[in-house]
C-alpha cells in the first residue's frame, strides 16, 4: 500500500511539473509555448532571429511554422474555426484584412492593450485599423519596386535617376531585345502574380481594379490603356517564374521586372539594383501613386489561447530598436527610425528607395472576395497577353464576372 | 431437444454468420468513417454555399444545384473537363504502351534484370514535387540544360511552360516518365507469371514472336493491363500536383484540369460549398471513364 502510495504521489507531481507552465513565469518549472505562423522566407527569417532573447527573457518556447503564401492563408483560416486554436502570432498579408476582420479570425488589439507608435510609417497602417481599432501591425515593408539590371539599362544610355516614366522603361526593354536580351519579365506563373506585376502599370496610367464603393473598375479607357502598353512591354521579354526572373536580371539575360524588396539585396558591386516606379504613364504626364504594397502585417488569431503573452511577443517585434536589429539579415521595418537612420543607409542605401515607395504606397484591394477577384482578373489577363481575346473582350468578360462577383 | 440435429444446424450457421460480421466489422467501420462519410459530407454540402471563413458569422445555407449550375455555366470548368480527359488518354495511352515495351523488354533480358528493373523504377519513387522542381530547372529558359543544349544544336529553344504551344505537352511529358515505370513494374510482375511451357509449345507448332505476343502474351495478362489502365486513369484524372507548381493551370487555361480549377475557384478561396460540387462531378466523370475497366476487371 504504502509502495503505491508513493507511487501515485509521484505520478501526481511528475504530471503536475509537466503542466504547469502555462503561465510563462519565469519561476515555474516547464517554459510557455507560444506557436507562429508566418510566410516562409526573408519574412520568417528575420522573427525567428529575434526569437532567442523574447524565449529567454520570458521563459517561452517559441515554435515557428512557415509556409507558402497560400498555405499560411488557408493554415490561419482553418485553425480560425476552432475555438482554442493552434496559433498565437500570425502573418497576414493585406488584402486578406477584410475577410479576417469580416469573420473574427483576428483579435482586437486595441482592446489588448497595444498600440503603433509615431515612428511607423503612416501610410503602412491603413488597413491596420477597423472603425478605430488596431488588428495588425505592419511589420514587413513589402512594396513593389522596379528591378533592373545596371549594365543593360547602362547600354540603353539611361541612368536610374534618368527613367521618368513607363516610356523609359519601354525604350531600355526595346534597347535590349535588339541586343538580344530579354527585356521586361514578369510572373505569369498563376493569376495573383499576373495581377500584382500588372497593378503598378495601371496605377501609372491612373486606372484602378474597383472603385471607392467596391465595384470593378476594369473595362475603362484607363485600364484599356495600360493593358495595351503592358502589351508591348512583355513583348520585349516573357514569363519567368521568381527564381528565374531574379536570376535573369541579375546576370543580365533579362533587363527588368516588377519585385519586391525581400527578393534581392543589392549591394554597390551587385548587377542589379532596384528603384520605385515614377508613377507617370511618359514624360510630363501625371506621376501618379504607383508602388503597390505586399506588406506582411502581425496578428493575434482571436481564438489563441495565449493572448497576453502573444502580445508582449508582438510588441517585442514591433520594438523600434528589435526592428532595426532585423535589417542586416534582410528585414525592411515599416519605421522610419530603421529606414532613415544613417548607419543603415551608409550599409544599406536602397532604403531609401523603400522608405520613399512605402510612403506613398497603395494596398490591393482590402475586399473579402479579393482571392476570386483577383482569380477571375488574372485568368482574363492570362487570356489577353496568349492572344486567346483580344483587349476588348478580355476586359469586358472580366468586368462582366467580376460584377457577378461583387454583386 | 438440445440434440435435434436442425437446431444444432442453425446454431452453426448463427455462429459462422456472426464470425463474419465481426472480421467484417472493422473493415466496414473504417470504410464508413474514411469513404463514406466523407463522401456524404461532400455530397451534402455541394448543395450549399458554404464558406469556411463566412460560417463563422452566417451559417451555410441551402442552395439546391446552385452549385452545380454555376460550375456547368463556366466556361472554363468546361475547357479543364476537356483538358482532363485529354491528358488522361494521352497519358494512359502512352505510359501503357511504353510500360508494356519495357516490361517486354526487361523480362526477354538473359542477364541485368535486377538492376534494370531498379533503374527504370526510379523516377516513380521520387516525390512528384521533386520531379516537377527538377523538370522545371532543367527546363527553366534561363539557366535550364534543355534550352543550353538546343541552342548548342542550333535549334529554337522554348519557354516551355509558359508557351501556349508546349506547356500542356512538358505536363504530359513528365507525367508520362515519372509514372510508365509503375505500369511497366505491374506488367513485368504479370509477365513472370506467365508459363513457359506455352511459349515452348507455341515454338514447336512455328509461330512467331508477334503471334506469341497476340495469343499467349497479351491474353494471360488481360486482367493486368486492365488493372494498370484502371489505376492509371483514376490517377491522371486527379493530376493537380504538377500543373499547379508548374503552370498553376496556364497559360491561358491550356493546363488547366478539374483539380486546378476546384483549387482555384472552390479550395483556395475556402469555398467548400462550390468545391465540393466540382469534387462530385468530378468522381462522377472518373467512375464513368474507369466503369468500362471496372467491369473487365470483375470479370
Amino acid at each position: 500500500m504504502k509502495k503505491l502510495s508513493a507511487f501515485l504521489l509521484a505520478l501526481t507531481l511528475s504530471l503536475t511539473a509537466c503542466g504547469g507552465g502555462s503561465g510563462g513565469d519565469p519561476g515555474s518549472a516547464a517554459p510557455a509555448k507560444l506557436t507562429l505562423i508566418l510566410r516562409a522566407g526573408a519574412y520568417a527569417d528575420v522573427i525567428k532571429a529575434c526569437l532567442p532573447t523574447f524565449e529567454v527573457e520570458n521563459h517561452v518556447n517559441c515554435e515557428v511554422q512557415e509556409l507558402s503564401e497560400s498555405d499560411l492563408y488557408s493554415g490561419i483560416a482553418l485553425d480560425a474555426i476552432n475555438s482554442a486554436g493552434t496559433y498565437d502570432l500570425c502573418m497576414v498579408d493585406g488584402s486578406w484584412m477584410a475577410e479576417f476582420t469580416d469573420s473574427g479570425v483576428l483579435a482586437n488589439l486595441t482592446e489588448l492593450g497595444y498600440a503603433l507608435d509615431g515612428d511607423v510609417i503612416p501610410a503602412t497602417t491603413a488597413i491596420c485599423y477597423v472603425d478605430g481599432q488596431l488588428y495588425l501591425a505592419p511589420y514587413y515593408g513589402n512594396v513593389t519596386v522596379l528591378m533592373y539590371n545596371k549594365a543593360n539599362v547602362e547600354a540603353a544610355g539611361y541612368t536610374p535617376d534618368k527613367i521618368q516614366s513607363l516610356d523609359d522603361l519601354l525604350a531600355i526593354c526595346e534597347n535590349a531585345r535588339a541586343s538580344d536580351k530579354k527585356g521586361f519579365l514578369f510572373r505569369g506563373d498563376n493569376p495573383n502574380n499576373l495581377v500584382v506585376d500588372f497593378l503598378p502599370i495601371l496605377l501609372s496610367f491612373g486606372g484602378w481594379v474597383i472603385d471607392e464603393a467596391n465595384r470593378p473598375t476594369v473595362n475603362t479607357p484607363e485600364f484599356k490603356s495600360a493593358m495595351e502598353f503592358y502589351l508591348k512591354l512583355i513583348a520585349t521579354g516573357e514569363a519567368q517564374v521568381k527564381d528565374d526572373l531574379i536570376a535573369s536580371v541579375d546576370t543580365g539575360a533579362g533587363t527588368m521586372g516588377i519585385g519586391w524588396p525581400g527578393w534581392y539585396t543589392p549591394t554597390a558591386d551587385s548587377s542589379a539594383d532596384y528603384i520605385a516606379l515614377s508613377g507617370a504613364a511618359s514624360a510630363g504626364a501625371q506621376a501618379y501613386n504607383s508602388n503597390v504594397y505586399g506588406i506582411w502585417t502581425i496578428g493575434i488569431p482571436n481564438n489563441s489561447q495565449n493572448k497576453d503573452l502573444a502580445v508582449k511577443l508582438l510588441a517585442y517585434l514591433m520594438d523600434p530598436d528589435v526592428q532595426k536589429g532585423t535589417v542586416p539579415s534582410g528585414g525592411v521595418p515599416c519605421r522610419y527610425s530603421s529606414l532613415r537612420d544613417p548607419e543603415v543607409l551608409s550599409a544599406y542605401p536602397q532604403y531609401e528607395v523603400v522608405c520613399q515607395a512605402l510612403e506613398s504606397g497603395k494596398y490591393r484591394p482590402v475586399i473579402a472576395e479579393w482571392t476570386q477577384f483577383y482569380t477571375i482578373l488574372g485568368t482574363e489577363m492570362d487570356n489577353i497577353i496568349n492572344g486567346v481575346k483580344t483587349v476588348d473582350q478580355g476586359l469586358s468578360d472580366a468586368q462582366t464576372n467580376l460584377e457577378q462577383l461583387m454583386s | 431437444m438440445r440434440n435435434n440435429p436442425l437446431t444444432k444446424a442453425h446454431t452453426t450457421e448463427r455462429a459462422a454468420r456472426r464470425f463474419g460480421v465481426r472480421m467484417t466489422g472493422p473493415t466496414l467501420a473504417v470504410l464508413l468513417v474514411m469513404t463514406a462519410y466523407p463522401l456524404l459530407f461532400t455530397l451534402f454540402y455541394s448543395f450549399t454555399d458554404y464558406n469556411l471563413l463566412k460560417n463563422l458569422q452566417k451559417p451555410a445555407s441551402f442552395i439546391a444545384l446552385g452549385n452545380y449550375t454555376r460550375l456547368l455555366k463556366d466556361a472554363y470548368f468546361r475547357q479543364a473537363i476537356l483538358n482532363t480527359v485529354k491528358f488522361t488518354i494521352l497519358a494512359v495511352i502512352f505510359e501503357m504502351l511504353i510500360g508494356f515495351l519495357t516490361a517486354l523488354l526487361v523480362n526477354s533480358l538473359a542477364r541485368g534484370q535486377k538492376v534494370m528493373r531498379t533503374l527504370l523504377l526510379l523516377p516513380y519513387l521520387l516525390p512528384t514535387v521533386t520531379v516537377a522542381l527538377s523538370w522545371r530547372m532543367m527546363l527553366s529558359p534561363n539557366y535550364g540544360i534543355v534550352n543550353q543544349v538546343l541552342e548548342t544544336l542550333g535549334l529554337p529553344v522554348f519557354n516551355w511552360f509558359s508557351d501556349m504551344r508546349t506547356a500542356f505537352g512538358m505536363l504530359l511529358l513528365i507525367d508520362i516518365w515519372q509514372s510508365a515505370p509503375f505500369v511497366f513494374l505491374l506488367l513485368y510482375a504479370a509477365l513472370q507469371s506467365v508459363p513457359l511451357s506455352q511459349y515452348e509449345a507455341a515454338r514447336i507448332d512455328g509461330a512467331n514472336a508477334v503471334k506469341s505476343l497476340f495469343y499467349i502474351t497479351i491474353p494471360n495478362i488481360k486482367n493486368s493491363l486492365a488493372l494498370c489502365a484502371l489505376l492509371r486513369t483514376i490517377d491522371s484524372f486527379r493530376l493537380f500536383d504538377k500543373v499547379n507548381l508548374l503552370t498553376g493551370g496556364g497559360p491561358a487555361n491550356t493546363t488547366s484540369t478539374i483539380t486546378q480549377y476546384l483549387y482555384s475557384y472552390g479550395i483556395k478561396s475556402l469555398d467548400f460549398g462550390f468545391g465540393s460540387a466540382g469534387a462530385i462531378v468530378m468522381t462522377v466523370l472518373v467512375l464513368l471513364l474507369s466503369s468500362l475497366y471496372i467491369k473487365r476487371a470483375m470479370g
